[in-house]
């Protein structure tokens, strides 16, 4: 084998880590799956190369996602971190928006405890005003004395929020550089998250400080083993891949790492393809993840929340819900419900044998005969159609049911919650969801995805080549790419293309500074601006993609017309541009597709076993192996297509045919 | 033709008109103009079927979901069905028709499918302005309802032609800001056409009869949720009551009290003895008070009961012509919405807490704890900051009040400081907790907040309108009642005075409001010589 050339992605979930590995000759692909080390992601990560039989003298690119950050916020697992806020604000915090989490559970805490307690929460003196203007000075003393403050602590970490620093960051600026002699890490706001609104900032910085320290320890010991002749490169929530120096000041980009993972692969499919609108559908075993893509680009969305947190960092919009293949069913006053409790891997569905007695999805596809009966899981584990039959008896007793139909019910009452999903992440862009393309893959992904789409009313889905590998796959085909939203507000009876010109310049400087420190060149950085703009009495920010700030008449028109589609209406009210977004990124050289090439042929059934998709009870179904599928070759439903670890539905009415590059393309039977 | 609907139908359709319901909401946060909708999120969305009983509802204020189980219903008794029409949208905001106060605004658009009537799509929003005497239509001293703004009977103000121009115009020569309202209601109309789409969606999915027929299945399951509560509750009378600052209008506190009747799986809730109609506005509605009573047998003994017209089958709600809680069409009501509801609530609670001892918390901020900051800019623009204060949570059996929250009948948050300051005559010279305020006891209540407002302009107009002034948030078992409300003037000549609970001033350059909300009630006799200050604010986060 030749020293060097392949490109590897690791994404590293919950339960399993997954490997995709490119050969120099961008032809030669090789996949893997193994058990995810909680105890040392590492090594997980160590075992994947191997599991692809590489070392690290043949890597010379490894992207790799993690769910880790994701976890550290989900379950309070930060470091302890101190706070500096303007004086008269230190408590900003405790107080966040007064709202309260659960309208009639009085029992449950209404809000999260502050993540930075009040003891370690110190003010300073100065003030700016909204436009950035001193109100008054920071003095010398008072930031004497806060560093002095922190340091008795014995804090590692602080983050520093101050009243509208988004518009002025030189106090943070000043502040900064009086803490780092006392502590390592520091998060200044304007830098995490340069918007106005206190508590969504300061609580994402928050968060960053937090992070810090542990994200700092893994990239430590990553780069301690990661010699220097592989480019070692994470991939970040706003969907491409960015170099750990970047990361260890911008922690929170690497919070939906896993999920953007996924959802940047099925971006790329739909470019590749030509779809307009599509739809990424990733159901694992916990949880689906849905997000919309436009004209082959993921919706990437800044305003959302984690744990409880709010969290405003550029990430793929992706809309998580509590139902996969884990979730477990149940009766309540007359009505079926799935989730969001799960099975978990452990006890895992009742057909693992692993002790669960709870009926779940996964044993109702079992049930239904869509997982083969007696199929072997990765470590030697055997589906029992026995047990899943069992722990669905008492819920079709319930119901007054033959089991089968209880089965039925449970999925479909789990397509439901994700039809529900599905609706958010069309509607509240205006689009019509029907008209989309579901691409399927997960570990569950492909056994639903005919069934939603066609609830929905959608036509097509796609299951795309190494679709049970598909989130390191969208690793290892990432761009570098850094993304920085500013506050402008510039109302358009008051343009300015100068300072307009200025605040771009800067901004272009601040996200192009990491890609340089990587050794790119200036010539090879692609930007890439969205203007967010608003009536001047709302809210809410539209956003319009490549503006061209020269035209602010152009840019208005582009504007009331987004409105009109989005709300249904528009008015000739004065607007203005309420932020600037940019997006820095470096275009791949060898973005050559990894998906397989199929020669044509036509595929056997391996075998015919009962399946149910309706009413009308079992019918024969003829099973295919995935990699004997001739390209073109049209398999008419009922059937079932598998691989090692993913079963594709094809319900009666429905059809499948499979492209030169391994994609599985399935007419749902839906005409619209 | 009858439908029989399987469970799964059944789910797959109340999910989707959910989903219907919280689109409303999310179109009207996304376009509104108005900071109270768009910023502290004071606006409610449900779906009711055609004959108006509530079938969904978005996740937003209980007291606006629970008024708007009446408000079709009310409206259909005066706008014959026959004289709907597709594309209609038709508002309203008389508290006698199925209301609250005149500034919360309903907008109601019939959907029709098949050409029949099948189902309303409802925007309720809290505009800023509705006329009146006073900026933001809060008036301290109104005595009767005229005074409290424009009053709008049912009105189809936009046909399947568009907007009456006529019609708008008399809305919008009527109340403050008209350019904010405007886009207000367009977001509402907007609103509640998305709803219809979804509607037409579902219908055109499962058929418009299975629609009907899962729309009265959800009527039934809730009825039957809501028994099956009822049930878990011992047979009897219980009685509870709780007091009022003061009637807005000079006179001392005002009783609300409650005598529940639980026989069965029926219960009645009689208000026969709440003290007589207020003076001022603090009084409220028969429809505010079946909200009340029934969030709070929603919080208490079914939590997961799904909220349709048919949870309010097995209750009866009795209230006495001429008293604070069916005062009549006259009388002024605008702080009875936020203020008297949540004392509603506190009796009701009261009331079961020999049958729930474990389940009840102490008394918190049952007050919207609100100021109203009317004024123009430097750039000449008018505007009108309204804004709720919380307090301190009240503690309960087995945990500390949450600091600076709504409770209960609310759950509208706060202005930032930094879009008050952008948008505002104002500057936000702290906001921090109220450290102490928590009532002391085996669990603190929680702090209340501490936040110091200076006005920039000239002539500003101040309103308050909170509770909790006089009569402090109760302790329960023991443990003791937490801080008082307090709002202070600093004016820039040196005059200094607390503001009562009920009041319009006027404000000019350098003066200061100084806002102290309430702590929450302490729970069970606290440890020996537990302080009242130093660290209680470490303590209640650290636990």
């Amino acid at each position: 084998m030749l020293d060097g050339g392949w490109r590897v992605g690791i994404d590293i979930g919950g339960t399993f880590t997954d490997v995709v590995a490119i050969g120099p000759d961008g032809q030669t692909t090789r996949t893997a799956k193994v058990d995810t080390r909680t105890d040392d992601r590492v090594l997980g990560l160590l075992a994947a190369l191997e599991a692809v039989d590489l070392g690290w003298r043949d890597v010379t690119d490894l992207v790799h996602g993690t769910t880790m950050v994701t976890n550290a916020i989900i379950e309070n697992h930060m470091a302890d971190a101190a706070l500096v806020a303007t004086r008269g604000f230190s408590d900003t915090l405790a107080i966040g928006r007064q709202n309260r989490r659960h309208l009639y559970r009085l029992d449950l805490e209404p809000k999260l405890k502050p993540q930075i307690p009040a003891g370690r929460r110190f003010e300073v003196d100065g003030r700016l005003d909204h436009d950035g203007a001193e109100l008054e000075p920071m003095s010398d003393e008072s930031i004497a004395r806060i560093a002095a403050q922190i340091a008795a602590t014995g804090v590692r970490s602080v983050a520093v929020s101050l009243m509208h620093s988004y518009a002025n960051g030189a106090h943070e600026t000043r502040l900064a550089e009086a803490l780092k002699k006392h502590v390592p890490f520091v998060a200044l706001s304007h830098r995490v998250n340069p918007e106005a609104r206190e508590y969504e900032r300061t609580a994402t910085t928050a968060l960053s400080a937090g992070l810090m320290p542990l994200v700092g320890s893994y990239l430590d010991r990553l780069e301690g083993i990661c010699p220097a002749t592989t480019h070692l490169h994470l991939f970040h929530s706003a969907g491409g891949m960015a170099s750990s120096r970047a990361l260890r000041d911008l922690p929170l980009a690497l919070a939906m790492s896993g999920p953007a993972a996924g959802v940047v692969a099925a971006s790329t499919v739909a470019r590749d393809i030509g779809l307009g609108l599509a739809i990424s559908f990733d159901m694992g075993g916990t949880t689906t993840d849905i997000c919309l893509i436009r004209d082959g680009h993921a919706e990437v969305s800044s305003d959302r929340e984690l744990g409880g947190r709010p969290m405003r960092q550029p990430m793929i919009a992706v809309d998580s819900i509590g139902a996969g293949g884990g979730s477990i069913a149940r009766l309540d006053h007359g009505t079926l419900r799935v989730g969001p409790e799960s099975a978990g891997s452990f006890p895992g569905p009742a057909c693992y044998g692993r002790g669960g007695g709870l009926p779940t999805v996964s044993d109702a596809n079992l049930i239904l005969g869509y997982l083969e009966p007696d199929k072997t899981l990765g470590d030697g584990l055997r589906l029992r159609p026995d047990l899943a039959r069992a722990a669905m008896v008492p819920l079709a007793a319930a119901l007054a049911r033959p089991v089968e139909q209880a089965a039925l019910g449970v999925i479909q009452v789990a397509n439901a919650a994700m039809m529900q999903a599905l609706r958010r992440s069309t509607v509240e862009h205006g689009i019509d969801g029907r008209q989309a393309t579901l691409i399927a893959f997960g570990g569950a992904g492909p056994m639903h995805a005919v069934a939603v789409a066609r609830e929905f009313g959608m036509s097509h889905v796609i299951v795309p080549a190494h679709s049970s590998v598909f989130s390191a796959l969208g690793c290892v085909s990432a761009e570098m790419s850094y993304s920085q939203q500013q506050t402008v507000r510039m109302p358009v009876g008051n343009w300015d293309v100068a300072a307009l010109t200025a605040i771009r310049r800067d901004l272009r400087e601040t996200i192009s500074e990491p890609l340089r420190a990587s050794g790119v060149a200036d010539a090879d950085i692609v930007t890439r601006e969205v203007a967010a703009l608003r009536y001047s009495g709302q809210s809410y920010a539209i956003e319009v993609a490549d503006p061209d700030f020269a035209d602010p008449e152009g840019l208005g028109r582009r504007f009331i017309a987004l409105h009109e589609q989005l709300y249904g209406y528009a008015t000739d009210e004065p607007w203005q541009l309420e932020a600037i977004r940019i997006r820095a990124s470096v275009p791949r050289e060898r973005n050559g597709s990894a998906a397989p090439a199929v020669a044509s042929g036509e595929a056997r059934a391996i075998k015919t076993l009962p399946c149910i998709f309706d009413d009308s009870g079992p019918v024969p179904t003829p099973r295919y192996r995935r990699a004997e599928l001739g390209c073109d070759q049209i398999i008419a439903g009922p059937a079932i297509v598998e691989d090692d670890s993913a079963t594709i539905v094809i319900p009666p009415g429905a059809s499948e045919s499979t492209d030169g590059h391994g994609h599985l393309h399935i007419a749902t039977g839906v005409r619209q | 033709m009858t439908f029989r609907i399987d469970p799964v139908t059944l789910e797959v359709i109340r999910n989707a008109l959910t989903a219907a319901a919280e689109e409303i909401s999310l179109v009207v946060m996304r376009s509104a103009r108005s900071p109270l909708l768009r910023e502290a999120g004071d606006h409610s969305s449900v779906i009711t079927d055609a004959d108006g009983f509530l079938i969904s509802q978005g996740r937003d204020v209980p007291m606006h979901m629970g008024v708007m189980s009446f408000t079709v219903r009310e409206f259909l008794r005066l706008v014959p069905k026959a004289q709907l029409a597709p594309g209609d949208v038709w508002f309203l905001n008389l508290p006698e028709v199925g209301g609250n106060h005149l500034p919360d605004v309903k907008a109601i658009r019939p959907v029709f499918i098949e050409g029949e009537l099948a189902a309303f799509a409802v925007s309720l929003a809290h505009w800023a302005d509705v006329g009146g005497a006073v900026p933001g239509s809060y008036v301290a001293n109104a005595t009767d309802a005229w005074q409290e703004g424009l009053r709008i009977p049912p009105l189809r103000v936009f046909t399947a032609d568009g907007a009456d121009t006529e019609k708008l115009g008399i809305i919008l020569a009527n109340v403050r800001g008209a350019a904010e309202r405007k886009g207000d209601i367009l977001a509402q109309v907007a609103a509640t056409r998305a709803a219809e789409l979804r509607l037409h969606q579902i219908a055109a999915q499962h058929g418009a009869g299975l629609l009907q027929a899962a729309m009265a299945a959800i009527h039934d399951r809730a009825e039957a949720q809501m028994r099956a509560a009822i049930i878990s509750i011992p047979d009897g009378e219980y009685e509870g009551e709780d007091w009022l600052d003061d009637d807005a209008g000079g006179g001392g506190p005002v009783a609300i009290r409650v005598r529940v009747r639980i026989a069965g799986d029926t219960a009645s809730f009689d208000f026969s003895g709440c003290d007589k109609a207020a003076r001022g506005p603090v009084n409220t509605t028969p429809f505010i008070t079946a909200a009340s009573a029934f969030y709070v047998m929603k919080a208490l003994f079914g939590p997961e009961i799904q909220p349709s017209g048919g949870c309010y089958r097995p209750f009866d709600i009795i209230t006495r012509p001429g008293s604070i809680l069916d005062p009549g069409p006259e009388k002024p009501v605008v702080g009875g919405n936020h203020e008297t509801s949540q004392r509603i609530a506190d009796a009701v609670f009261r009331a079961f807490a020999s049958v729930v001892p474990d389940g009840i918390t102490a008394g918190g901020p049952t007050t919207s704890g609100l100021l109203l900051f009317g004024g123009r800019r430097a750039d000449g623009i008018w505007t009108t900051l309204y804004e709720t204060h919380g307090g301190g949570e009240g503690a309960r059996v087995d945990r500390d009040g949450a600091p600076v929250i709504r409770v209960h009948m609310s759950n509208v948050m706060n202005t930032p400081a930094e879009v008050i300051e952008a948008e505002y005559p104002l500057r936000i010279e702290t906001q921090a907790l109220r450290k102490g305020s928590g009532g002391a006891g085996r669990h603190r209540g929680g702090e209340g907040l501490h936040r110091v407002y200076h006005i920039l302009c000239d002539d500003m107009s101040v309103t308050s309108m909170f509770e909790r002034r006089v009569i402090p948030p109760y302790g329960l078992a023991g443990g003791e009642p937490g801080a008082r409300f307090h709002v202070e003037v600093r004016q820039a000549d040196g005059k200094e005075y607390e503001l009562p609970g009920k009041a319009n001033i006027r404000l000019g350059p350098g003066d200061r409001v100084i806002v102290n909300s309430c702590g929450g009630g302490g729970y069970g006799p606290p440890a020996k010589a537990q302080d009242t200050n130093s660290n209680a604010d470490q303590r209640s986060e650290l636990a």
